[in-house]
Protein backbone atom coordinates (compact mmCIF):
# COMPACT_ATOMS: atom_id res chain seq x y z
CA UNK A 1 0.00 0.00 0.00
CA UNK A 2 0.87 3.61 -0.73
CA UNK A 3 1.56 6.17 1.92
CA UNK A 4 -0.54 8.76 2.82
CA UNK A 5 1.38 11.37 1.31
CA UNK A 6 0.84 9.79 -2.02
CA UNK A 7 -2.58 9.38 -1.31
CA UNK A 8 -3.41 12.59 -1.54
CA UNK A 9 -3.20 12.90 -5.38
CA UNK A 10 -5.28 10.33 -7.13
CA UNK A 11 -5.30 11.55 -10.38
CA UNK A 12 -1.33 12.84 -11.96
CA UNK A 13 -1.66 14.04 -15.65
CA UNK A 14 1.98 14.44 -16.95
CA UNK A 15 2.92 16.00 -20.31
CA UNK A 16 -0.31 14.21 -21.85
CA UNK A 17 -0.17 14.77 -25.79
CA UNK A 18 -2.95 13.03 -27.66
CA UNK A 19 -2.97 13.06 -31.08
CA UNK A 20 -5.64 11.88 -34.04
CA UNK A 21 -3.38 11.02 -36.78
CA UNK A 22 -1.45 14.21 -37.12
CA UNK A 23 -3.89 16.72 -35.68
CA UNK A 24 -2.77 17.69 -32.16
CA UNK A 25 -6.04 17.76 -30.18
CA UNK A 26 -4.33 17.53 -26.18
CA UNK A 27 -1.15 19.64 -26.27
CA UNK A 28 1.07 19.04 -23.01
CA UNK A 29 -1.25 18.56 -20.82
CA UNK A 30 -0.28 18.46 -16.65
CA UNK A 31 -2.81 18.49 -13.74
CA UNK A 32 -3.84 16.77 -10.69
CA UNK A 33 -6.39 16.13 -8.90
CA UNK A 34 -6.59 15.54 -5.33
CA UNK A 35 -8.55 13.10 -3.36
CA UNK A 36 -12.09 13.89 -2.43
CA UNK A 37 -12.46 16.92 -4.55
CA UNK A 38 -14.64 18.03 -7.49
CA UNK A 39 -12.36 19.04 -10.44
CA UNK A 40 -14.11 20.66 -13.57
CA UNK A 41 -12.46 20.19 -16.80
CA UNK A 42 -13.97 23.77 -18.40
CA UNK A 43 -13.94 24.89 -22.04
CA UNK A 44 -15.82 26.04 -25.27
CA UNK A 45 -16.74 23.13 -28.12
CA UNK A 46 -14.13 21.47 -29.64
CA UNK A 47 -11.17 22.20 -27.16
CA UNK A 48 -10.59 19.01 -26.62
CA UNK A 49 -12.46 18.66 -22.85
CA UNK A 50 -14.37 15.41 -24.10
CA UNK A 51 -11.09 13.88 -25.51
CA UNK A 52 -9.14 14.17 -22.40
CA UNK A 53 -11.77 12.83 -20.36
CA UNK A 54 -12.03 10.00 -22.72
CA UNK A 55 -7.85 9.84 -22.52
CA UNK A 56 -8.24 9.86 -18.73
CA UNK A 57 -10.83 6.47 -18.55
CA UNK A 58 -8.55 4.63 -21.18
CA UNK A 59 -10.70 4.55 -24.46
CA UNK A 60 -7.84 6.67 -26.14
CA UNK A 61 -4.65 6.03 -25.79
CA UNK A 62 -2.70 9.22 -25.96
CA UNK A 63 0.56 9.57 -28.50
CA UNK A 64 2.65 10.40 -25.33
CA UNK A 65 2.93 11.39 -21.51
CA UNK A 66 1.74 9.52 -18.32
CA UNK A 67 -0.89 9.30 -16.46
CA UNK A 68 -0.96 7.90 -13.01
CA UNK A 69 -3.83 7.11 -11.23
CA UNK A 70 -3.77 5.24 -8.07
CA UNK A 71 -0.14 5.43 -8.45
CA UNK A 72 0.11 3.44 -11.32
CA UNK A 73 0.77 4.70 -14.69
CA UNK A 74 -2.64 3.74 -17.20
CA UNK A 75 -0.72 4.12 -20.38
CA UNK A 76 1.72 1.61 -19.77
CA UNK A 77 -0.48 -1.13 -18.02
CA UNK A 78 -1.37 -4.46 -19.04
CA UNK A 79 -5.46 -5.19 -20.02
CA UNK A 80 -5.44 -7.56 -16.67
CA UNK A 81 -4.42 -4.39 -14.57
CA UNK A 82 -6.31 -2.07 -16.42
CA UNK A 83 -9.45 -3.97 -16.15
CA UNK A 84 -8.43 -3.41 -12.04
CA UNK A 85 -7.98 0.16 -12.53
CA UNK A 86 -11.39 0.52 -13.98
CA UNK A 87 -13.45 -1.26 -10.88
CA UNK A 88 -12.67 1.34 -9.11
CA UNK A 89 -13.42 4.06 -11.62
CA UNK A 90 -17.30 4.82 -12.80
CA UNK A 91 -18.46 7.05 -15.99
CA UNK A 92 -21.69 8.95 -16.60
CA UNK A 93 -21.75 9.89 -20.45
CA UNK A 94 -22.85 12.96 -21.71
CA UNK A 95 -26.00 10.59 -23.00
CA UNK A 96 -25.56 8.11 -19.74
CA UNK A 97 -25.31 5.73 -22.45
CA UNK A 98 -27.65 3.16 -20.83
CA UNK A 99 -27.77 -0.02 -22.68
CA UNK A 100 -31.26 0.00 -23.80
CA UNK A 101 -32.09 -3.49 -24.16
CA UNK A 102 -31.72 -3.85 -20.64
CA UNK A 103 -34.11 -2.41 -18.12
CA UNK A 104 -32.80 0.56 -15.65
CA UNK A 105 -32.11 -2.15 -12.73
CA UNK A 106 -30.04 -4.86 -15.05
CA UNK A 107 -28.25 -1.63 -15.97
CA UNK A 108 -27.01 -1.19 -12.75
CA UNK A 109 -26.47 -4.81 -11.54
CA UNK A 110 -24.80 -5.83 -14.64
CA UNK A 111 -21.31 -4.60 -13.37
CA UNK A 112 -22.32 -6.20 -9.75
CA UNK A 113 -22.88 -9.39 -11.54
CA UNK A 114 -19.59 -9.36 -13.99
CA UNK A 115 -17.27 -8.27 -11.43
CA UNK A 116 -18.34 -9.84 -8.03
CA UNK A 117 -19.76 -13.08 -6.95
CA UNK A 118 -22.38 -11.90 -4.83
CA UNK A 119 -25.42 -13.78 -4.61
CA UNK A 120 -28.71 -12.53 -6.89
CA UNK A 121 -30.70 -11.89 -3.99
CA UNK A 122 -27.94 -9.22 -2.75
CA UNK A 123 -27.19 -7.55 -5.76
CA UNK A 124 -30.81 -6.62 -6.04
CA UNK A 125 -30.74 -5.34 -3.04
CA UNK A 126 -27.36 -3.53 -3.71
CA UNK A 127 -28.64 -2.29 -6.91
CA UNK A 128 -32.05 -0.86 -5.43
CA UNK A 129 -29.85 1.09 -2.72
CA UNK A 130 -27.99 2.59 -6.06
CA UNK A 131 -31.06 3.62 -7.77
CA UNK A 132 -32.62 5.20 -4.41
CA UNK A 133 -29.39 7.06 -3.98
CA UNK A 134 -29.83 8.79 -7.15
CA UNK A 135 -33.66 9.24 -6.55
CA UNK A 136 -34.90 7.02 -8.66
CA UNK A 137 -35.80 3.86 -6.52
CA UNK A 138 -39.34 2.90 -7.95
CA UNK A 139 -37.53 2.72 -11.79
CA UNK A 140 -35.74 -0.40 -11.42
CA UNK A 141 -38.36 -2.06 -13.95
CA UNK A 142 -38.17 0.51 -16.55
CA UNK A 143 -36.25 0.70 -19.81
CA UNK A 144 -34.25 3.18 -20.86
CA UNK A 145 -36.62 4.31 -23.73
CA UNK A 146 -39.20 5.59 -20.68
CA UNK A 147 -37.13 7.96 -19.09
CA UNK A 148 -36.92 11.67 -19.26
CA UNK A 149 -32.94 12.86 -20.13
CA UNK A 150 -32.76 13.99 -16.71
CA UNK A 151 -34.07 10.25 -15.44
CA UNK A 152 -31.67 8.96 -17.60
CA UNK A 153 -28.49 10.97 -16.70
CA UNK A 154 -29.20 9.67 -12.96
CA UNK A 155 -29.64 6.12 -13.92
CA UNK A 156 -26.12 6.51 -15.40
CA UNK A 157 -25.20 8.13 -12.24
CA UNK A 158 -26.34 4.86 -10.46
CA UNK A 159 -24.51 2.42 -12.63
CA UNK A 160 -21.68 4.21 -12.24
CA UNK A 161 -22.13 3.79 -8.39
CA UNK A 162 -22.72 0.61 -8.57
CA UNK A 163 -18.86 -0.99 -7.86
CA UNK A 164 -18.44 1.87 -5.33
CA UNK A 165 -15.46 3.13 -7.23
CA UNK A 166 -13.30 6.12 -5.75
CA UNK A 167 -13.43 8.37 -8.02
CA UNK A 168 -16.05 9.21 -10.86
CA UNK A 169 -16.26 11.10 -14.18
CA UNK A 170 -18.97 12.84 -15.49
CA UNK A 171 -19.17 14.02 -18.86
CA UNK A 172 -20.95 17.32 -19.45
CA UNK A 173 -24.02 16.53 -16.71
CA UNK A 174 -26.15 18.92 -17.45
CA UNK A 175 -26.14 19.47 -21.24
CA UNK A 176 -29.53 19.16 -22.46
CA UNK A 177 -31.30 19.28 -19.54
CA UNK A 178 -33.27 22.22 -18.23
CA UNK A 179 -31.95 24.62 -15.36
CA UNK A 180 -33.91 22.73 -12.61
CA UNK A 181 -33.41 19.16 -13.85
CA UNK A 182 -29.69 20.69 -14.14
CA UNK A 183 -29.61 22.50 -10.55
CA UNK A 184 -30.66 18.90 -9.21
CA UNK A 185 -27.96 17.29 -10.82
CA UNK A 186 -25.35 19.18 -9.43
CA UNK A 187 -26.51 18.46 -6.16
CA UNK A 188 -26.31 15.41 -6.39
CA UNK A 189 -23.07 15.18 -7.70
CA UNK A 190 -22.19 17.26 -4.49
CA UNK A 191 -23.81 15.44 -2.15
CA UNK A 192 -22.07 11.98 -3.77
CA UNK A 193 -18.54 13.69 -2.83
CA UNK A 194 -19.94 14.88 -0.08
CA UNK A 195 -21.48 11.09 1.60
CA UNK A 196 -18.79 9.14 -0.06
CA UNK A 197 -15.74 11.20 -0.08
CA UNK A 198 -15.77 10.62 -3.97
CA UNK A 199 -13.10 12.57 -6.08
CA UNK A 200 -15.11 13.86 -8.94
CA UNK A 201 -13.60 15.07 -12.45
CA UNK A 202 -16.00 16.88 -14.35
CA UNK A 203 -16.23 18.02 -18.08
CA UNK A 204 -18.35 21.07 -18.41
CA UNK A 205 -19.20 24.13 -20.44
CA UNK A 206 -22.33 25.29 -17.90
CA UNK A 207 -20.72 28.19 -15.65
CA UNK A 208 -23.65 28.07 -13.42
CA UNK A 209 -23.15 24.72 -12.52
CA UNK A 210 -19.28 25.17 -12.18
CA UNK A 211 -19.93 27.94 -9.72
CA UNK A 212 -22.14 24.92 -7.56
CA UNK A 213 -19.98 22.02 -8.10
CA UNK A 214 -16.46 23.23 -8.87
CA UNK A 215 -13.46 22.73 -5.91
CA UNK A 216 -10.82 23.59 -8.52
CA UNK A 217 -11.32 24.48 -12.31
CA UNK A 218 -9.16 24.46 -15.08
CA UNK A 219 -9.76 26.18 -18.66
CA UNK A 220 -9.09 24.11 -21.83
CA UNK A 221 -8.64 26.08 -24.68
CA UNK A 222 -7.41 24.86 -28.28
CA UNK A 223 -5.78 21.84 -26.66
CA UNK A 224 -4.18 23.62 -23.83
CA UNK A 225 -4.67 24.26 -20.51
CA UNK A 226 -4.42 28.00 -19.79
CA UNK A 227 -5.34 28.70 -16.14
CA UNK A 228 -5.96 26.25 -13.41
CA UNK A 229 -7.23 26.71 -9.95
CA UNK A 230 -10.11 27.38 -7.53
CA UNK A 231 -12.91 29.57 -8.62
CA UNK A 232 -11.39 32.57 -6.15
CA UNK A 233 -8.13 32.66 -8.68
CA UNK A 234 -9.98 32.24 -11.94
CA UNK A 235 -11.97 35.46 -10.86
CA UNK A 236 -8.08 37.11 -10.27
CA UNK A 237 -6.62 35.61 -13.51
CA UNK A 238 -6.76 38.07 -16.25
CA UNK A 239 -6.16 36.20 -19.48
CA UNK A 240 -8.02 37.39 -22.51
CA UNK A 241 -9.85 34.23 -23.11
CA UNK A 242 -10.37 33.23 -19.71
CA UNK A 243 -12.00 36.54 -19.39
CA UNK A 244 -13.98 36.10 -22.06
CA UNK A 245 -15.61 32.76 -21.51
CA UNK A 246 -16.32 33.71 -17.96
CA UNK A 247 -18.01 36.52 -19.30
CA UNK A 248 -19.71 35.02 -22.24
CA UNK A 249 -18.49 37.56 -24.42
CA UNK A 250 -18.70 36.51 -28.48
CA UNK A 251 -16.26 36.64 -30.74
CA UNK A 252 -16.32 39.79 -32.17
CA UNK A 253 -15.12 38.69 -35.97
CA UNK A 254 -18.34 36.38 -35.49
CA UNK A 255 -20.22 38.97 -34.28
CA UNK A 256 -19.59 41.33 -37.09
CA UNK A 257 -20.38 38.27 -39.80
CA UNK A 258 -23.30 37.19 -38.84
CA UNK A 259 -24.68 40.70 -37.85
CA UNK A 260 -23.56 41.57 -42.09
CA UNK A 261 -25.66 38.93 -42.63
CA UNK A 262 -28.85 39.61 -40.50
CA UNK A 263 -28.37 43.10 -41.74
CA UNK A 264 -28.41 42.76 -45.08
CA UNK A 265 -31.85 40.25 -44.45
CA UNK A 266 -32.87 43.52 -42.77
CA UNK A 267 -32.58 45.83 -45.77
CA UNK A 268 -34.52 43.79 -47.94
CA UNK B 1 -4.02 11.63 -64.34
CA UNK B 2 -1.87 8.47 -64.80
CA UNK B 3 -0.97 8.82 -61.31
CA UNK B 4 -3.90 9.86 -59.64
CA UNK B 5 -5.54 6.41 -61.23
CA UNK B 6 -2.48 4.31 -59.86
CA UNK B 7 -2.98 5.89 -56.49
CA UNK B 8 -6.56 5.06 -56.11
CA UNK B 9 -5.80 1.67 -57.05
CA UNK B 10 -3.12 2.01 -54.27
CA UNK B 11 -5.20 3.44 -51.67
CA UNK B 12 -8.14 0.90 -52.45
CA UNK B 13 -5.34 -2.04 -51.77
CA UNK B 14 -3.99 -0.67 -49.10
CA UNK B 15 -7.62 -0.06 -47.13
CA UNK B 16 -8.25 -3.74 -48.49
CA UNK B 17 -5.19 -4.83 -46.93
CA UNK B 18 -6.50 -2.84 -43.56
CA UNK B 19 -9.32 -4.45 -43.32
CA UNK B 20 -8.24 -7.98 -43.70
CA UNK B 21 -5.83 -7.40 -40.87
CA UNK B 22 -9.11 -5.74 -38.59
CA UNK B 23 -11.35 -9.48 -39.41
CA UNK B 24 -8.46 -11.42 -38.32
CA UNK B 25 -8.05 -9.75 -35.28
CA UNK B 26 -11.55 -9.75 -34.61
CA UNK B 27 -11.64 -13.25 -35.40
CA UNK B 28 -8.62 -13.69 -32.84
CA UNK B 29 -10.31 -12.09 -30.47
CA UNK B 30 -13.99 -14.23 -31.12
CA UNK B 31 -12.37 -17.69 -30.68
CA UNK B 32 -10.41 -16.38 -27.57
CA UNK B 33 -13.75 -15.44 -25.44
CA UNK B 34 -15.07 -18.44 -27.08
CA UNK B 35 -12.92 -20.92 -26.33
CA UNK B 36 -9.86 -20.35 -24.26
CA UNK B 37 -10.96 -17.83 -22.06
CA UNK B 38 -13.98 -20.04 -20.65
CA UNK B 39 -12.15 -22.90 -19.29
CA UNK B 40 -9.74 -19.66 -17.56
CA UNK B 41 -12.95 -19.21 -15.67
CA UNK B 42 -14.36 -16.23 -17.09
CA UNK B 43 -17.73 -17.58 -18.92
CA UNK B 44 -19.83 -17.57 -21.32
CA UNK B 45 -22.58 -16.03 -21.91
CA UNK B 46 -25.05 -18.81 -22.65
CA UNK B 47 -28.07 -17.35 -22.07
CA UNK B 48 -27.38 -14.72 -24.49
CA UNK B 49 -26.34 -16.98 -26.91
CA UNK B 50 -29.74 -19.17 -26.30
CA UNK B 51 -31.50 -16.07 -27.22
CA UNK B 52 -29.65 -15.24 -30.43
CA UNK B 53 -29.75 -18.30 -31.56
CA UNK B 54 -34.11 -18.08 -31.42
CA UNK B 55 -33.60 -14.72 -32.91
CA UNK B 56 -31.82 -16.02 -36.23
CA UNK B 57 -32.64 -19.37 -36.45
CA UNK B 58 -35.89 -20.05 -34.94
CA UNK B 59 -37.91 -17.19 -35.86
CA UNK B 60 -36.75 -17.14 -39.57
CA UNK B 61 -38.19 -20.74 -40.28
CA UNK B 62 -41.34 -19.02 -41.87
CA UNK B 63 -39.72 -16.88 -44.08
CA UNK B 64 -37.18 -19.18 -44.67
CA UNK B 65 -39.51 -22.01 -45.43
CA UNK B 66 -42.05 -20.08 -47.23
CA UNK B 67 -39.34 -19.20 -49.43
CA UNK B 68 -37.85 -23.16 -49.62
CA UNK B 69 -41.05 -24.33 -50.52
CA UNK B 70 -41.68 -21.88 -53.96
CA UNK B 71 -37.81 -22.51 -54.92
CA UNK B 72 -38.89 -26.11 -54.80
CA UNK B 73 -41.80 -25.68 -57.11
CA UNK B 74 -39.88 -23.49 -59.44
CA UNK B 75 -37.27 -25.59 -60.06
CA UNK B 76 -39.52 -28.52 -60.01
CA UNK B 77 -41.34 -27.20 -63.01
CA UNK B 78 -38.00 -25.86 -64.59
CA UNK B 79 -36.34 -28.58 -64.89
CA UNK B 80 -39.97 -31.06 -65.75
CA UNK B 81 -39.76 -28.18 -69.29
CA UNK B 82 -36.62 -29.96 -70.09
CA UNK B 83 -37.12 -33.41 -68.81
CA UNK B 84 -40.78 -34.04 -70.53
CA UNK B 85 -38.73 -33.35 -73.76
CA UNK B 86 -37.46 -37.21 -73.31
CA UNK B 87 -40.62 -37.98 -70.91
CA UNK B 88 -37.55 -38.59 -68.11
CA UNK B 89 -40.10 -36.73 -65.70
CA UNK B 90 -38.66 -39.02 -62.92
CA UNK B 91 -35.40 -37.42 -63.15
CA UNK B 92 -36.65 -34.31 -61.26
CA UNK B 93 -36.26 -35.62 -58.13
CA UNK B 94 -32.04 -36.19 -59.15
CA UNK B 95 -32.40 -32.45 -59.71
CA UNK B 96 -34.26 -31.15 -57.38
CA UNK B 97 -32.45 -32.89 -54.76
CA UNK B 98 -29.54 -32.90 -55.24
CA UNK B 99 -29.30 -29.06 -56.03
CA UNK B 100 -31.46 -28.17 -53.49
CA UNK B 101 -28.62 -30.11 -50.75
CA UNK B 102 -25.61 -29.05 -52.56
CA UNK B 103 -26.57 -25.67 -53.47
CA UNK B 104 -29.98 -23.73 -53.33
CA UNK B 105 -30.66 -24.26 -49.23
CA UNK B 106 -27.30 -23.59 -48.05
CA UNK B 107 -27.33 -20.17 -50.18
CA UNK B 108 -31.33 -19.24 -49.86
CA UNK B 109 -30.72 -19.89 -45.87
CA UNK B 110 -27.79 -17.70 -45.78
CA UNK B 111 -28.97 -14.45 -48.11
CA UNK B 112 -32.43 -14.44 -46.23
CA UNK B 113 -30.22 -14.74 -42.87
CA UNK B 114 -28.11 -12.31 -43.91
CA UNK B 115 -30.88 -9.70 -44.80
CA UNK B 116 -32.81 -10.57 -41.70
CA UNK B 117 -30.15 -10.91 -38.97
CA UNK B 118 -27.01 -9.61 -40.53
CA UNK B 119 -28.35 -6.36 -41.13
CA UNK B 120 -29.59 -6.48 -37.18
CA UNK B 121 -26.37 -7.37 -35.82
CA UNK B 122 -24.64 -4.13 -38.09
CA UNK B 123 -27.47 -1.71 -36.81
CA UNK B 124 -27.54 -3.23 -33.30
CA UNK B 125 -23.54 -2.94 -32.56
CA UNK B 126 -23.55 0.35 -34.85
CA UNK B 127 -25.97 2.27 -32.62
CA UNK B 128 -24.68 1.12 -29.43
CA UNK B 129 -21.37 2.32 -30.71
CA UNK B 130 -23.28 5.72 -31.67
CA UNK B 131 -24.58 5.56 -28.66
CA UNK B 132 -21.39 5.42 -26.66
CA UNK B 133 -22.68 1.69 -24.99
CA UNK B 134 -19.67 0.14 -26.21
CA UNK B 135 -17.54 2.86 -24.65
CA UNK B 136 -19.72 2.46 -21.36
CA UNK B 137 -19.02 -1.45 -21.52
CA UNK B 138 -15.09 -0.98 -22.17
CA UNK B 139 -15.12 1.60 -18.82
CA UNK B 140 -16.73 -0.73 -17.09
CA UNK B 141 -14.19 -3.38 -17.74
CA UNK B 142 -16.21 -5.78 -19.67
CA UNK B 143 -15.22 -6.71 -23.29
CA UNK B 144 -17.32 -5.70 -25.78
CA UNK B 145 -15.78 -9.01 -28.03
CA UNK B 146 -17.45 -11.13 -24.92
CA UNK B 147 -20.62 -9.21 -24.23
CA UNK B 148 -21.79 -8.51 -27.72
CA UNK B 149 -19.58 -10.70 -30.21
CA UNK B 150 -19.47 -13.97 -28.93
CA UNK B 151 -23.06 -14.71 -28.13
CA UNK B 152 -24.11 -13.48 -31.55
CA UNK B 153 -21.45 -15.32 -32.82
CA UNK B 154 -22.22 -18.69 -31.06
CA UNK B 155 -25.72 -18.31 -32.30
CA UNK B 156 -25.53 -17.42 -36.18
CA UNK B 157 -23.06 -20.17 -36.23
CA UNK B 158 -25.64 -22.65 -35.10
CA UNK B 159 -28.51 -21.90 -36.14
CA UNK B 160 -27.59 -21.34 -40.19
CA UNK B 161 -27.23 -25.19 -40.32
CA UNK B 162 -30.56 -25.89 -38.48
CA UNK B 163 -32.37 -23.53 -40.91
CA UNK B 164 -30.38 -25.07 -43.73
CA UNK B 165 -31.25 -28.83 -43.23
CA UNK B 166 -35.01 -27.11 -43.13
CA UNK B 167 -34.77 -25.28 -45.72
CA UNK B 168 -33.44 -28.83 -47.94
CA UNK B 169 -36.18 -30.75 -46.63
CA UNK B 170 -39.06 -28.08 -47.55
CA UNK B 171 -37.33 -27.61 -51.11
CA UNK B 172 -37.18 -31.08 -51.79
CA UNK B 173 -40.99 -31.22 -50.91
CA UNK B 174 -41.82 -28.34 -53.10
CA UNK B 175 -40.31 -30.72 -55.70
CA UNK B 176 -42.85 -33.32 -54.69
CA UNK B 177 -45.43 -31.66 -54.90
CA UNK B 178 -44.66 -30.52 -58.37
CA UNK B 179 -43.94 -34.11 -59.65
CA UNK B 180 -46.78 -35.77 -57.76
CA UNK B 181 -49.72 -32.87 -57.70
CA UNK B 182 -49.27 -31.42 -61.79
CA UNK B 183 -47.12 -34.44 -63.02
CA UNK B 184 -48.94 -37.40 -61.97
CA UNK B 185 -45.69 -39.78 -60.84
CA UNK B 186 -46.73 -42.17 -58.65
CA UNK B 187 -45.88 -41.13 -54.67
CA UNK B 188 -43.26 -44.06 -54.18
CA UNK B 189 -41.43 -44.18 -57.18
CA UNK B 190 -40.49 -40.32 -56.67
CA UNK B 191 -39.54 -41.17 -52.83
CA UNK B 192 -37.77 -44.32 -53.87
CA UNK B 193 -36.00 -42.27 -56.64
CA UNK B 194 -35.34 -38.90 -54.50
CA UNK B 195 -33.64 -41.36 -51.62
CA UNK B 196 -31.62 -43.28 -54.20
CA UNK B 197 -30.18 -40.26 -56.43
CA UNK B 198 -28.68 -38.23 -52.65
CA UNK B 199 -25.56 -39.81 -50.94
CA UNK B 200 -24.35 -38.51 -47.84
CA UNK B 201 -21.87 -36.27 -49.32
CA UNK B 202 -24.65 -34.33 -51.00
CA UNK B 203 -25.81 -33.50 -47.58
CA UNK B 204 -22.08 -33.36 -45.90
CA UNK B 205 -20.95 -30.79 -48.54
CA UNK B 206 -24.38 -28.44 -48.18
CA UNK B 207 -23.84 -28.78 -44.56
CA UNK B 208 -19.86 -27.43 -44.50
CA UNK B 209 -21.38 -24.69 -46.92
CA UNK B 210 -24.51 -23.48 -44.21
CA UNK B 211 -21.29 -23.42 -41.36
CA UNK B 212 -18.82 -20.96 -43.46
CA UNK B 213 -21.88 -18.90 -44.70
CA UNK B 214 -22.86 -18.86 -40.45
CA UNK B 215 -19.63 -17.41 -39.98
CA UNK B 216 -19.46 -14.77 -42.46
CA UNK B 217 -22.89 -13.53 -41.81
CA UNK B 218 -21.47 -12.97 -38.23
CA UNK B 219 -18.29 -11.60 -38.61
CA UNK B 220 -19.49 -9.24 -41.91
CA UNK B 221 -22.28 -8.13 -39.67
CA UNK B 222 -19.80 -7.19 -36.88
CA UNK B 223 -17.08 -5.85 -38.28
CA UNK B 224 -19.53 -3.58 -40.41
CA UNK B 225 -21.31 -2.45 -36.90
CA UNK B 226 -17.77 -1.74 -35.42
CA UNK B 227 -16.92 0.67 -38.58
CA UNK B 228 -19.94 2.60 -37.59
CA UNK B 229 -18.46 6.32 -36.36
CA UNK B 230 -20.09 9.21 -35.20
CA UNK B 231 -23.98 9.05 -36.41
CA UNK B 232 -27.01 7.71 -37.10
CA UNK B 233 -26.41 8.17 -40.92
CA UNK B 234 -23.14 5.80 -40.83
CA UNK B 235 -25.18 3.27 -39.00
CA UNK B 236 -27.56 3.10 -42.47
CA UNK B 237 -24.70 3.39 -44.61
CA UNK B 238 -22.83 0.22 -42.71
CA UNK B 239 -26.35 -1.59 -42.27
CA UNK B 240 -25.95 -2.01 -46.41
CA UNK B 241 -22.37 -1.98 -46.91
CA UNK B 242 -22.71 -5.48 -44.05
CA UNK B 243 -25.83 -6.69 -46.50
CA UNK B 244 -23.61 -6.39 -49.53
CA UNK B 245 -20.45 -7.17 -48.24
CA UNK B 246 -22.02 -10.49 -46.81
CA UNK B 247 -23.89 -11.53 -49.61
CA UNK B 248 -20.57 -10.94 -52.06
CA UNK B 249 -18.54 -12.64 -49.45
CA UNK B 250 -21.06 -15.59 -49.32
CA UNK B 251 -21.00 -15.92 -53.47
CA UNK B 252 -17.11 -16.21 -52.83
CA UNK B 253 -16.92 -18.66 -50.14
CA UNK B 254 -19.62 -20.94 -52.09
CA UNK B 255 -17.61 -20.92 -55.39
CA UNK B 256 -14.25 -22.19 -52.76
CA UNK B 257 -15.94 -24.96 -51.60
CA UNK B 258 -18.16 -26.03 -54.59
CA UNK B 259 -14.97 -26.17 -56.44
CA UNK B 260 -13.15 -27.78 -53.56
CA UNK B 261 -15.84 -30.49 -53.75
CA UNK B 262 -15.98 -30.92 -57.18
CA UNK B 263 -12.18 -31.67 -56.85
CA UNK B 264 -12.19 -34.42 -54.74
CA UNK B 265 -15.21 -36.38 -55.77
Amino acid sequence: MMSNNNNEYVIEVENLVVQYGTKRVLDNISFKVKKGEIFVILGGSGCGKSTLLRTLVGLIRPHSGKIIMFGKDVTTMSTQEQIEVRKRIGMCFQNSALFNSMTVGENVALPLKEHTRLAESTIEIMTQIKLDLVGLGGCAHLYPSQLSGGMKKRAGIARAMALDPEIIFYDEPSSGLDPIVAAGLDHLIRKMQNTFNLTSVVVTHDLESVQIIADRVCLLHAGKIIAIGDLKEMELNTDSYLRQFFTRTPNPEENQSSSAILDSFEDM
Amino acid sequence: MIRYFLGSIGRSFLNGVHSALVVCVLIMDTLNWLFLQPLLGRGLRWRSAVEHFVEYGFRSIPIVGLISLLVGIIMGMQSAYTLQQWGATIFIANLVGISALRELAPLMSAILITGRSGSAITAEIGTMKVSEEVDALMVMGLNPVKFLVVPKFLGMVIAVPCVTVLSMAIMIAGGFIVAVGILGIDFWAYFDQTASALVSKDLFSGMVKSVFFGLTICWVGIYRGFQVEGSAESVGKMTTSSVVTSIFTIIIVDLVWTTLFYFTE
